[in-house]
Order: C-alpha cells, then sequence, then structure tokens
C-alpha cells in the first residue's frame, strides 16, 4: 500500500550546472524555436522561445521530458524591452532534475498567443488568470471564463498592467448578480445542481461550489473561487520594499505561511545571488517541519471530524499544541513567525529552547504515534476514506498537482528531494508515496510525513552548525528573476520575483499549493457520493473554514431549498436523513 | 474505541483556566511594542522598517512638530521597530489582550519640536535628534565645549550647509600652472 523511496542525499558538485542538456535537447528538436537563453541559477535556466513555438516547446518538455507546469504567468516588460512576457515553469523531475522557464515575448499590439491548455491541460488556471490580469488572450483555452476578477469587472481594465490602476482604486460594484456559468461536463440538464456556497466548503477562502448530482450520486462538479483576492502581488510590486514581502507573504496562508515567506526571500536571494548563512538555512528547515507538524496533524485531526470521529479530533488537536507551542518558544509567534529577510532570520535558537524543543518533539511523536495508531485500527475510518474520492494518476500527471495529492496517487514529487533548498540537501529525509489515489492514502501519506518531520527536527537540533544567521549589506540589483519553492505541507509553494529598481520588486507571481490542486478536484469528486464531498474537499487539505448554508436547487421543480451548513455537515458525518429530499 | 478510552483517561485534563488565570507565555513572545518616548528622537527608522505600516510620522511645519503614531490594529508584532531602533525606544511587550471597546484607544501618539535651520529659518529635523547628534560626538571622546561651539553648524540644514560650501569663483585663487589645459584651450 505504501511506498517508500529512501532518499539517498546527493551531494551535488559544487559548481556544476544543470539543465544544460534539455535545452540542447529542445534546439535539437525544434532547431529554431530558442532565441535566447539564460542561467539563474545552478538548477535554473530560462529559454526565450518564438511565440509559434510556446505550445511545442511546452509539451515536449512536459510529457517527453518529464517536466511538471509549478508556474506560468505573465508579466509587463513594456518598460523594459517593449514587450509583455509570459512565464512557464517547469520542474523537470526525470533524469536530471532541475528548474527550465519557457518565456515568449508578446507584442502590445497583439497582445495573444498560442493557449499551451490545448497540450498541457495543467497550464489552465494560470492562462485564465494572465488573460484576466494582464489581458493577454490564450488562443483556443477550452474554458474562457474570467478565474480572478468578478464578474463586474470593466472589461478593459487589467490589474497587473503597469499603467492600469493604482491599486487602491478598485471600480464599484455595478450590479449583485453573478453572471458566471458553471459548467456540468458530464452529466445533462436533468441533475441536479446543489450549490455550496459562496462562503464554502472547509476552504478558508470563499468559494463556491456546484455539485451537479444525479440523486446522491455526484456526476460532476464545478467551483468558483477568487471571491476575497487580495491583490497581494500588486500591493508587494506598489507599496513595498523588498524585505516587508517577507512579512506579507507570510500571511498568505494561515496554516503554512512561514513556507511562502521562505519562497519568497528564497525568490529574491536565487535572484541577485545572496548566499545565506548555513545556520540561518538549517533554522530555516526546522521551522519548515516544525510547521509540516501541526499543519499535517490538524488535517489529520479533520479528517476524524469528517468521519465523525470528534473524540479524535479533540485528541490531534491537543497534540497539535504542543507543536505551536515549539513555534512560540523558537520564533516569538505561534503562527505567522515573523522570522525571515532576504538574507536570513532574524533570531537565534538558544540553549534552553532547544532542550525545551527535543522534549516537547518526543512528546509529540510519542503522543502523535498513539493517536494515529487508534485512527487506523478505527472502522469507521477505513470505511469512509478506501476507495473514496479517487484522484487517477493520469490526471495527475496532466494537471500537475502537489503535495499528499499527488503523493497518494503514487507519484514521489517534493522539491525538498527533486531541487533541495535550505539545508534539506544534508538532513536525511524520506519521500512517502501510495498508490491508492484516495482519501486514505493521502492520510497515510501524511502520517508518514508526520514521523519524517520530527525526525527531521532532532536532527536539525542535533547539528545545528555555527555561524552567523544572516547577510546583510548585498546589492539590490534591479531586474534579475528567479524562482524560489518550498515544499509547504500540501504541497510545493512556488514563487517568481523580479527585482525592481528603488528597493521595491518588479514582479512578484506568488502560487501556493491549493491553487495547483484545485483543478483536479473536480475529478476526484466525480462518481462519489454527496456525503463524501465534504471528505473529499478536505482531503486536498485546502485552509479550513466554516461555512455559512448550502442552496439545494432542484433544477426540475425549479425549487430551492436552503438548509444550514450545520445540516449539510451532520449529513456528511452521520449520512441518514438526507436532506436532498 | 477502548485505545481511544484509554488514551482520554490517560491524558487527563489538558483546558487551561484561561481567561480566569492568567495565561502562560512563553520568554520569547512577541507582543504589543511598548513605547518610550523619553529615548525616542523621532527619526523615523521604525515607520521606515514598519511592513504594515502601522507606525507612521507626520510632520507639520507651520506647526514646527512631528507626531510619531503607533496603530496597534494594524500592528503585525513583528518586532522589526525593536531592531531598528537606534535608541531602544521600541521593545516588544508581552501583551496581546488588546481588544478595546473604543477604536481610538488603539492609537499611541507622541509629539516633537522640530529644529529650524540657522540660516533659512525652515525646520529641518526633529531637536531631539540633533542633541543625540551632539550627544553622540561627546561620546566619541569630542570635548564637550567644541561640540558646542559647533551648534550653529549643526543647527544648519543640510542645504544651506551645501551653499555655503560652495565657494564663490570669485574668490577661488589657483596656481596658474597647475590649471590643466584642455583641447579648448589648445584651440
Amino acid at each position: 500500500m505504501s511506498n517508500e523511496a529512501t532518499q539517498t542525499t546527493k551531494t551535488r558538485p559544487a559548481g556544476s550546472k544543470l539543465g544544460a542538456g534539455y535545452v540542447a535537447n529542445v534546439r535539437q528538436r525544434f532547431p529554431n524555436a530558442i532565441v535566447d537563453e539564460e542561467r539563474q541559477t545552478a538548477d535554473q535556466l530560462t529559454i526565450t522561445v518564438k511565440i509559434d513555438y510556446l505550445q511545442d516547446v511546452v509539451q515536449y518538455l512536459y510529457y517527453d521530458q518529464g517536466g511538471w507546469l509549478s508556474i506560468a504567468f505573465g508579466n509587463d516588460e513594456r518598460s523594459l524591452n517593449g514587450h509583455f512576457a509570459i512565464y512557464y515553469a517547469l520542474s523537470m523531475e526525470e533524469g536530471e532534475k532541475c528548474w527550465v522557464v519557457v518565456r515568449t515575448l508578446i507584442d502590445p499590439a497583439h497582445p495573444e498567443f498560442p493557449s499551451v491548455t490545448t497540450r498541457v491541460p495543467a497550464a489552465i488556471w494560470a492562462e485564465r488568470e494572465m488573460r484576466d490580469m494582464f489581458g493577454l488572450t490564450p488562443i483556443g483555452i477550452p474554458d474562457e471564463r474570467r478565474l480572478v476578477l468578478p464578474d463586474d469587472w470593466p472589461d478593459n481594465l487589467y490589474p497587473l498592467r503597469k499603467d492600469s490602476m493604482d491599486y487602491r482604486r478598485r471600480p464599484e460594484p455595478t450590479v449583485d448578480d453573478e453572471t458566471y456559468t458553471f459548467l456540468n461536463e458530464l452529466g445533462d440538464e436533468k441533475n441536479r445542481v446543489i450549490p455550496l456556497g459562496p462562503m464554502h466548503v472547509t476552504s478558508d477562502e470563499p468559494g463556491h461550489f456546484r455539485l451537479f448530482v444525479d440523486g446522491e450520486n455526484i456526476v460532476d462538479a464545478d467551483y468558483r473561487l477568487f471571491y476575497v483576492h487580495r491583490g497581494m502581488e500588486k500591493v508587494a510590486e506598489l507599496r513595498m520594499g523588498y524585505h516587508e514581502i517577507t512579512f506579507l507573504a507570510e500571511r498568505v496562508c494561515g496554516i503554512c505561511g512561514y513556507a511562502h515567506s521562505i519562497t519568497y526571500a528564497n525568490s529574491i536571494e536565487n535572484a541577485i545571488g545572496i548566499e545565506v548563512p548555513k545556520r540561518a538555512h538549517w533554522i530555516r528547515t526546522l521551522l519548515l517541519e516544525a510547521e509540516r507538524l501541526h499543519s499535517h496533524l490538524l488535517n489529520l485531526g479533520l479528517v476524524c471530524h469528517f468521519c465523525g470521529f470528534d473524540a479524535g479530533f479533540q485528541q490531534f488537536f491537543r497534540v497539535r499544541e504542543k507543536s505551536m507551542t515549539i513555534a512560540e518558544m523558537l520564533t516569538g509567534a505561534r503562527k505567522t513567525y515573523g522570522l525571515n529577510l532576504v538574507g536570513g532570520i532574524r533570531r537565534d535558537i538558544l540553549k534552553d529552547a532547544r532542550q525545551k524543543t527535543m522534549q516537547l518533539l518526543d512528546e509529540i511523536g510519542r503522543e502523535g504515534s498513539e493517536l494515529i495508531a487508534m485512527l487506523v485500527e478505527t472502522t469507521n475510518f477505513e470505511q469512509r476514506t478506501k476507495g473514496i474520492g479517487i484522484l487517477h494518476p493520469k490526471v495527475a500527471r496532466d494537471f500537475s498537482p502537489v503535495g499528499p495529492m499527488v503523493r497518494g496517487s503514487g507519484f514521489t514529487r517534493d522539491v525538498r528531494v527533486d531541487h533541495p533548498y535550505a539545508a534539506y540537501a544534508d538532513i536525511p529525509k524520506n519521500v512517502y508515496s501510495a498508490d491508492g489515489c484516495d482519501i486514505y492514502s493521502r492520510a497515510v501519506v501524511r502520517i508518514n510525513e508526520f514521523h519524517d518531520s520530527i525526525a527531521q527536527c532532532k536532527y536539525a537540533l542535533d547539528n545545528l552548525p555555527d555561524g552567523p544567521i544572516l547577510v546583510e549589506g548585498f546589492t539590490y540589483t534591479p531586474h534579475k528573476f528567479a524562482l524560489g519553492h518550498t515544499e509547504a505541507p500540501r504541497g510545493e509553494d512556488v514563487h517568481w520575483s523580479m527585482t525592481g529598481t528603488n528597493q521595491k520588486v518588479f514582479r512578484w507571481r506568488c502560487r501556493a499549493a491549493t491553487y495547483a490542486n484545485w483543478p483536479v478536484l473536480r475529478h476526484t469528486l466525480r462518481g462519489n457520493t454527496v456525503s463524501d464531498a465534504a471528505l473529499i474537499i478536505g482531503s486536498v487539505d485546502p485552509c479550513y473554514s466554516c461555512t455559512d448554508r448550502v442552496t439545494l436547487v432542484d433544477v426540475r421543480k425549479r425549487k430551492a431549498k436552503t438548509v444550514s451548513y450545520e445540516e449539510f455537515e451532520r449529513y456528511g458525518i452521520d449520512r441518514v436523513r438526507t436532506p436532498l429530499i | 474505541m477502548f485505545n481511544l478510552l484509554k488514551i482520554v483517561k490517560n491524558t487527563g485534563d489538558v483546558t487551561v483556566k484561561y481567561p480566569f488565570a492568567p495565561l502562560e507565555l512563553m520568554p520569547a513572545f512577541r507582543g504589543k511594542p511598548e513605547y518610550d518616548p523619553k529615548q525616542c528622537i523621532a527619526c523615523a527608522a521604525c515607520t521606515m522598517a514598519c511592513p504594515a505600516n502601522a507606525l507612521t510620522m507626520e510632520t507639520d511645519v507651520k506647526a514646527g512638530v512631528r507626531t510619531w503614531q503607533l496603530f496597534v490594529g494594524r500592528c503585525i508584532f513583528c518586532g522589526r521597530c525593536e531592531e531598528v531602533c537606534p535608541t531602544h525606544a521600541l521593545t516588544l511587550s508581552q501583551m496581546f489582550e488588546l481588544a478595546v471597546t473604543n477604536k481610538v484607544d488603539l492609537y499611541e501618539r507622541a509629539t516633537f519640536s522640530l529644529c529650524n535651520c540657522r540660516i533659512c529659518n525652515r525646520p529641518f529635523a526633529p531637536r531631539k535628534e540633533v542633541e543625540y547628534v551632539m550627544a553622540l560626538m561627546v561620546q566619541a571622546g569630542i570635548d564637550a565645549n567644541v561640540v558646542n561651539t559647533r551648534r550653529s553648524l549643526l543647527e544648519t540644514c543640510p542645504e544651506c550647509r551645501r551653499r555655503q560650501n560652495i565657494l564663490d569663483k570669485n574668490n577661488i585663487i589657483l596656481n596658474p600652472q597647475s590649471i590643466w589645459r584642455t583641447d579648448d584651450d589648445a584651440e
């Protein structure tokens, strides 16, 4: 059931540059495609290709060369080179492991490009976002709906264009009605529609879900998010200095914020070539693993909750509290540690805290194991999670999901091993995957990672190198760019930053783990029953929050019925007395 | 089920009595910034470092004052202000119970008088900052009387000081032999 790919810590020869082979392959396959080639770090390369070859090159690197699409985005480079640019960052994971970013320039007079989604489905959200934010039209994209902007947003106002708007000015809403169409790809008009939201299911950011059901069975599901788009990228560009964005990035997520902070800091450090002191790297790694502990314990607790096992939920939260104590002790805050700056960290770990942390880690390990053993042998748990919410490996390969989601479907993707950052190259660890493709497999992956995180924290505390924790006095060079990446508890976070003038950032593209996981959710919901919906969405581990209510719509009778969320959740747990009638 | 009951029994009661008993905090905990206006020289370093704009500084040239302000409602308790403050006027306390019934209570202000330039008579820096510079010079080993004689220079704004340093062309006497010949001269 559960696989373990034991990682052999590969230390790269110093100064070795990775990825040249892929570029050579692209050159051989498409002799005239590449216009320019630029290296950012030892394992990051950016190739600029002619716009006509964009689809071919991305497809070739994705399917033929073992690439996964981590992030794609636009950038308004008209002030730099007179063009818009779009970037597709591919994480190459078969053969030589490195990043190849495919870039292409777009003439502002014809803001269009051939849609890569037609070849690589994983680009779907990113391309819809490029259209919303930059007005760059992907020609041939299968889904032309807006992704980020609200329905009543003016047609020709593209927020992330440099000349478009002041981030403080937002057009007033003009209509109250939603005009967004939810797509039922597999069913027909006979299906009942169950709207969940807009404040909904277990997701922190309000999302609106539509379940198209036939009786109790989910035929298809569609959803809409971005109801509370915070415009962070625009704020970062316009109003913040490069140090301040580390604190803003930390607020992207309330659970794995530290991962985002590190990802951003990494991207700037990579872009301008700052060598972060070893001790800072190790402490960052330690805190990332401490964050994973609390996040995984939270998710395991919530899995209990959604299986109707609230006593287990309370027990997991009791143990999780200890990991919050570790964070408070080492950083000064339970969440939003506020510890990062570009170039290192702000607070060292002293002896007292180190000893106390060791003791707490022992307790978490012992008590967590007891709870996990108890959870796994609870029959109800297995019954509710095995074979439910299947994410087929083929779908996973097409859409590049991340974290326990993809590892639960048999892939061993983990940037901690694939592209070691911080101190991960020096700390022994394992990558766990499971073949069940269901909720159970995802839980198993999280359980294994929980144990592994404790081991990594202890190893980091035992072997913490000496030395400084912060470099200052580096030169902030404008218009350099690079990727930063971190394996957050939910999967990889990838940021891309381009430095700007005046201590600012020219462009900051921040992609959270769940962004990569949403597009596959509809596939995992298909074929399951309504009562499993909450559990399936929970297994993606989006950020949770409570939900207002659920509206049930019978399309045939044109009748709407609203039940409280408690009722819907109760049904998910008890599975008797359906609220659908 | 039996295992769960065993765990529950062995664990006992873990709920803390808060808010009926004080909450135990880690010594490293970062809470509300405590401000000491006596130490502050109104240099504005904290307002530059504050990522959340909780700290702001406003200068009123007409009234000749500069007002420092902390709005706890925006504070993210990161402690950057504490880090950059040259005079330790800000330290993060352990205070976290910050709810108020009146929003005004979230603001903290301190007003400082500005120092006018001796030449142009316009305010250019907080008075306390100028005094702090002089105190630093004394600390650095310069005799207090000597420092005092430089007061007029220190109380001149950078712009006027620069203007004073620009020498009038007519006053410059150069040794003709030391003047570099340029190509223009050759023609």
